[in-house]
């Protein structure tokens, strides 16, 4: 052998290792077992209501613009997404304006006259209630 | 200024006036024209009824092809039917525009077609007696509660094909009364519609279609990709498939593969008029799968196969549903969603469609989280406590020898 060791110490090496394993295991279960988050809560979904013309996909498309998307958190009350740090209420009313720019394909039909979203801090779905009007849309 | 778009083909076929077949009725619209976008086949799943529209406006100051009107009409049209109107007052709209056409329609509102020329009526009365009318202007109308359908074809300037157009015309009409008669659904004579249409006009760029019974639309399948261009030709391949593992390829990918690079199995290659009729037919192993509560990739695509799978074997049973994604939640095959609970699925048996709803897990997590009886907190600080500890004594014992005599000397000054 190279290196000479007593047995005890080698005893307490082995102590110690398995103190620090079953520490780390502790900590990882303590994790696994944890509902709590510490980088925000993701946004997980973007549900889409009231629309029956207009497709979905093109309302989702304009609310992912305003932040609303994959890869966005929320921290507290700030939006954070990968271009911008934006308050929350700020990103919404942004969203609630984009909503309404939503044509219908081929068109400049604009049919949604109203947008109201709501966003679960805890779970990060967005919630988006629409209102689809054609009596008011106006043909350029 | 508006791109136009001028659809040569419109149609719409119901074969089941009651409402209940949810294959039962059907619109889609083609042209040999640029900018067939979805705006031309407008349906509403909630109030089940679709709007085809198409038509040149020839009074044009600018020269070009003025879009306006077709829109206008489109929006009073909507208006109408929204208003629980008829779809005779709704079609007539388009009368009080310059060469507009409108074709409108539902499966229990029946359908009419307002336009200048190259327009059938097809009725199919109860013992089988088909009757086509040509219109040439006015408004064609079929009764709520008749079987079937209203036809527009027109030959498109530019179309290097000869104009065939009146004599197609007339043979899917016949085409459609035939099959009608024999008991077809609505959304499978559309196939064979585009089939026939694309093929022997040349009218044949999508454009699309939809179901209007079951709120399934082909959406951008075959539309154009960008302003001023066609959409994709009905008459040719779109995908080819394999039939055993399911793996399928897009062209013009799909030229360089011959056979499936799963299992070596040839490909099937599939025509658009055959992906137009599967994806807007509602089918017995055809499950429409909707997820909900995460955008994740992937979330989609496997959950509609895990569900497709379910039915298949269990039947529309929400118990059985939910077993089995919750299965491939702790198995791996659907990460960073909660398991979910038979009342979180939503079935609709008359349409064949399934809702999921997910609750997504937080923190970029990708497992649910372990139920343990001791709180993560005290078991997070016991492990550091644990891991400091350990530390310790190994600092101890490496520096065992020194510690030790350095005790000693000092015990030994006292």
């Amino acid at each position: 052998m190279f290196i000479k060791i007593r047995r005890d110490t080698l005893i307490i090496l082995i102590l110690a290792f398995m103190l620090i394993l079953s520490g780390r295991l502790m900590t990882y279960m303590a994790y696994a077992s944890s509902t709590g988050t510490d980088q925000g809560v993701p946004i997980s979904g973007v549900i889409i209501k009231g629309n029956d013309i207009e497709p979905t996909d093109i309302i989702k498309a304009n609310i992912a613009n305003q932040g609303f998307r994959s890869g966005s958190y929320i921290v507290g009350d700030t939006l954070v997404t990968s271009k911008a740090k934006v308050p929350l209420s700020e990103a919404i009313s942004n969203a609630e304006t984009a909503a309404t720019y939503s044509p219908i394909p081929g068109t400049q039909l604009y049919p949604i006259s109203a947008a109201s979203i709501t966003v679960d801090k805890q779970t990060g779905i967005v919630t988006v209630n629409v209102i689809e009007d054609f009596s008011t849309v106006v043909v350029k | 200024m508006m791109n136009a778009a001028s659809a040569t083909l419109n149609c719409i076929i119901i074969t089941d006036p009651t409402g209940q077949d949810p294959n039962g009725a059907a619109a889609g619209s083609m042209s040999f024209d640029e900018n067939m976008f979805q705006s031309t086949f407008i349906f509403s799943p909630a109030d089940k009824f679709a709007i085809l529209s198409g038509g040149v406006d020839t009074t044009s100051t600018t020269g070009g092809i003025n879009d306006t009107p077709r829109l206008s009409a489109v929006i009073s049209s909507i208006n109408i039917l929204k208003a629980n109107g008829t779809a005779q007052a709704a079609a007539s709209v388009a009368n009080s525009y310059t060469g507009q056409r409108l074709v409108v329609g539902g499966p229990t509102i029946g359908a009419a077609l307002t336009g200048t020329s190259g327009n059938y009526l097809i009725v199919v009365a109860n013992d089988g007696t088909i009757t086509v009318t040509p219109y040439s202007g006015g408004t064609a109308v079929l009764p709520p509660g008749a079987k079937g359908a209203v036809m527009h074809l027109l030959h498109t300037p530019g179309n290097p094909q000869n104009d065939n157009t009146s004599a197609v015309g007339q043979a899917t009409a016949i085409m459609i009364g035939q099959e009608i008669r024999d008991g077809h659904s609505a959304t499978d004579i559309m196939g064979d519609v585009f089939k026939k249409v694309s093929i022997e006009s040349g009218e044949k760029y999508g454009g699309g279609a939809v179901n209007i019974g079951s709120g399934i639309s082909t959406a951008d399948m075959f539309t154009p990709s960008e302003l001023n261009q066609t959409g994709y030709p009905m008459d040719q391949p779109y995908v080819k498939v394999d039939n055993i593992s399911g793996w399928s390829v897009g062209y013009p990918t799909a030229d360089s593969y011959t056979t499936s690079p799963i299992d070596n199995n040839p490909l099937q290659v599939v025509y658009a008029y055959d992906a137009l009729r599967s994806a807007i037919t509602v089918q017995q192993t055809n499950v429409t799968v909707f997820s909900y509560g995460s955008d994740s990739p992937g979330i989609s695509a496997t959950t509609s196969q895990v569900v497709s799978y379910s039915v298949s074997k269990h039947g529309f049973d929400a118990n059985a549903i939910a077993n089995d994604i919750n299965s491939a939640i702790s198995s791996g095959l659907l990460i960073g969603v909660y398991p979910v609970e038979p009342s979180n699925i939503n079935i609709q048996t008359a349409t064949k469609q399934v809702g999921v709803y997910y609750t997504p897990l937080t923190g970029g997590r990708t497992a649910p989280p372990w139920n343990i009886p001791i709180s993560s907190s005290l078991l997070d600080t016991i492990g550091n406590l644990q891991t400091a500890i350990g530390l310790i004594i190994v600092v101890l014992v490496l520096f065992r020898s020194t510690l030790i005599s350095s005790f000693s000397r000092r015990r030994k000054k006292l």
